[in-house]
């Protein structure tokens, strides 16, 4: 049997501030498989947005262990980690953080100038008009993102998540700036990518998002468990 | 090396997007650095224009560094022994100066005592007990003659003293001794003649007659008295070499260094009973102490300024680093090293106090020239003066060296920045 893409098992992370230690995430065992979608649901401050960024690496667990793809990287030292998060994540966010002075292609190419690798100037045009043409907005290449809409911008978003291949996809909140439909649009190019074998972990406040997930994770003061179908 | 460039393009590209992205800052901290670079520059152009002055001024009155000087008192055998052991050598010139009354016959010269023109040194009064002083007249009147230093060469003396011509030509030791000696003034002496019409007839202490000098030329010889060089040889023709070795009179040999004619010279002197006087001019170390501590002070005031462009660059950097910080968090979540953003960083404040070097060298460079073309004619200390490489060189070290003091600190900070920004933002 193959590893599953991502396996945490009793990942806690306890918040040192001056007042007592908060414990944020309290031993959660999770494990996502290669196209699988995974919903995580829970009150603000529950620690979601925590959670994943310890999945992506932006954090570390203070104990537990994370496997990613069969490999132990519950400790890494940040030069690889940068490596990891620029080779197997995707990220998308409830704001879209595209730089303005650049334009929508030049926003997307980020991903791939970042000193991780280096693709000649032609391949790199392909790979990111391919992206944005995945998610629909080809045409919008030359555009700087004072000038598209909020869905538009979303979407070249995740055209930056994808445009390196991911194996998984993080999204925390990316439709809670958009109307219901334009909503729908960004989660569907992003379950599109699971057919292609991407992992794609979603939090949402949206019941209709979290409800087109394969599966749906409750996170409650830290403490995540599995909601069972009805 | 894959693994290299692909990070030094990236840097690259991220780089000039960051400067394209905020010209007006570039071009703010440029300015703020301007200021300092062009101190720093315009200290060291002094300080190697003057250097170079000092030094060439005493090249000229003492001798290139390195020579040997022989001093002895003028004693008649000594003059016969100097002149008889430097005969026909090229690593050697004797220098015998005497007094000399140039002008009209039975007067008092302008200068008495050999004085710069423009200088009474008070030769030629007479004071009573009463406080009362008048011109000492038992020389005769004053009138229209000029005292000189004449100092008679065995050789080309400017081997050892790079004496500048002001015009005509340097006196010619190959051809036979002309029978009316060749004088050439230095530029004391020639002021004087142009001011006076002076009769050209010469008054040398012990002379068998009255000569009638020809002045060929004029040059710089670093001396404020007035002064005459003449070939000896033309000037024994009327006068014994033994009574150049008359009171007032100097003898000093140039030698060039470690040369065998030294010690023959002083041995021979040493014989007859002459003492030696030998030591070697060394103006570039004598110099050496108040020439540091010149450079010393210029450079902590041009280091201040320089500090404020800093300070200056080191704000704007920060703002900067401030507003960028969800580019930076952003960045470092698509998998950017933060080693690289912080590169990044600090190679944009390197490179904008690079650009401000090389502006601020242009500027300095541009304007040597213009005050060298507009008033290097009174002032020879300008006259076609070169922009000195020094200062070049002196002016990037403080641009790199603000860029990257400037930068450091931004530097830092950009690396220090949580990526979770972007989830909490
Ligand atoms: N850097 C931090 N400093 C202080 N407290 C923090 C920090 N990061 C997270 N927390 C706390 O950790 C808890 C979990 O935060 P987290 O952002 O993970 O919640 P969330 O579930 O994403 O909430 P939301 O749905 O509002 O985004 C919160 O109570 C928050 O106050
Ligand atoms: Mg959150």
């Amino acid at each position: 049997m193959t590893d599953p893409l991502i396996r945490l098992t009793g990942i806690t992370k306890v918040l040192k501030g001056q007042q007592e230690p908060r414990t944020i995430l309290d031993g959660v065992d999770l494990t996502v498989a290669a196209g699988e979608s995974v919903a995580i649901v829970g009150r603000s401050g529950s620690g979601k947005s925590t959670l994943l960024s310890v999945i992506g690496l932006f954090d570390r667990a203070d104990s537990g262990q994370y496997e990613l793809a069969g490999q132990d990287i519950s400790r890494l030292p940040e030069r690889r980690a940068a490596k990891l998060r620029s080779s197997h994540f995707g990220f998308v966010f409830q704001r879209f953080f595209l730089l303005k002075h650049l334009t929508a292609a030049q926003n997307v190419a980020m991903a791939l100038v970042n000193g991780q690798g280096w693709l000649p100037r032609r391949e790199r045009r392909a790979r990111v008009l391919e992206a944005l043409d995945l998610v629909g907005i080809a045409h919008l290449a030359k555009n700087r993102p004072a000038r598209m809409s909020g869905g538009e911008q979303q979407r070249v978003a995740i055209a930056r998540a994808l445009v390196r291949s991911p194996r998984v996809l993080l999204a925390d909140e990316p439709t809670g700036a958009l109307d219901t439909e334009t909503g729908a649009l960004v989660i569907d190019a992003l379950l599109a990518a699971t057919t292609r074998g991407c992992g794609l972990i979603l939090v949402t406040h949206d019941r209709d998002h979290a409800a087109r997930m394969g599966r749906i994770l409750d996170l409650d003061a830290g403490v995540l468990t599995e909601r069972v179908a009805a | 090396m894959r693994r290299f460039s692909g990070r030094f393009r990236s840097s690259l590209i991220i780089g000039l997007q960051g400067i394209r992205a905020r010209k007006l800052r570039t071009l703010l901290s440029m300015v703020s650095l301007f200021l300092g670079v062009s101190a720093v520059v315009v200290v060291q152009a002094g300080a190697s224009i003057a250097e170079k002055a000092l030094l060439a001024d005493l090249q000229l009155t003492d001798g290139i560094d390195g020579t040997r000087i022989v001093d002895m008192p003028p004693e008649p055998k000594a003059a016969d022994i100097v002149i008889s052991t430097l005969r026909g050598r090229a690593d050697g010139v004797a220098t015998l100066a005497v007094s000399a009354i140039v002008g009209e016959p039975g007067v008092r010269p302008v200068n008495e005592g050999g004085s710069p023109i423009d200088e009474d040194w008070g030769g030629g009064m007479v004071c009573y007990g009463d406080g009362r002083c008048e011109p000492d007249t038992s020389n005769g009147p004053e009138g229209a003659a000029i005292e000189v230093r004449l100092t008679a060469l065995t050789g080309d003396v400017r081997v050892f003293r790079p004496f500048t011509q002001q015009s005509g030509r340097w006196l010619d030791f190959s051809t036979m001794p002309a029978m009316a000696p060749h004088l050439v003034l230095n530029q004391e002496a020639a002021k004087g003649f142009d001011r006076y019409r002076v009769p050209a007839e010469m008054r040398v202490t012990g002379a068998s007659a009255n000569l009638t000098p020809q002045f060929i030329g004029v040059v710089d010889d670093g001396d404020p008295q007035p002064r005459a060089y003449v070939r000896l040889d033309e000037l024994t023709n009327w006068l014994s070499p033994a009574s150049l070795g008359n009171g007032g009179a100097e003898m000093r040999v140039l030698l060039a260094p470690s040369t065998p004619v030294e010690q023959v010279l002083t041995t021979r002197l040493r014989g007859v009973g002459v003492e030696t006087y030998v030591s070697t001019v060394e103006s570039r170390k004598h110099r050496q102490k108040e020439l540091t501590l010149m450079r010393l002070i210029f450079f902590s005031m041009a280091g201040l300024v320089l500090l404020i462009g800093v300070a200056g660059i080191l704000n704007v950097g920060l703002a900067t680093v401030g507003e960028r910080i969800e580019e930076f968090a952003l960045r470092r979540a698509v998998g950017t090293p933060r080693t690289l953003l912080a590169g990044i960083v600090l190679a944009e404040t390197l490179l904008t106090g690079l650009l401000t070097a090389a502006a601020a060298i242009g500027v300095c460079v541009a304007g040597l020239k213009a005050v060298s073309m507009l008033i290097g004619d009174s002032e020879p200390l300008l006259h076609n003066v070169q922009f000195p490489w020094e200062a070049g060189v002196a002016g990037i070290l403080a641009g790199i060296i603000a860029g990257v003091l400037g930068g450091f600190v931004p530097a830092l900070r950009a690396a220090g920045i949580p990526i979770a920004t972007v989830m909490r933002a």
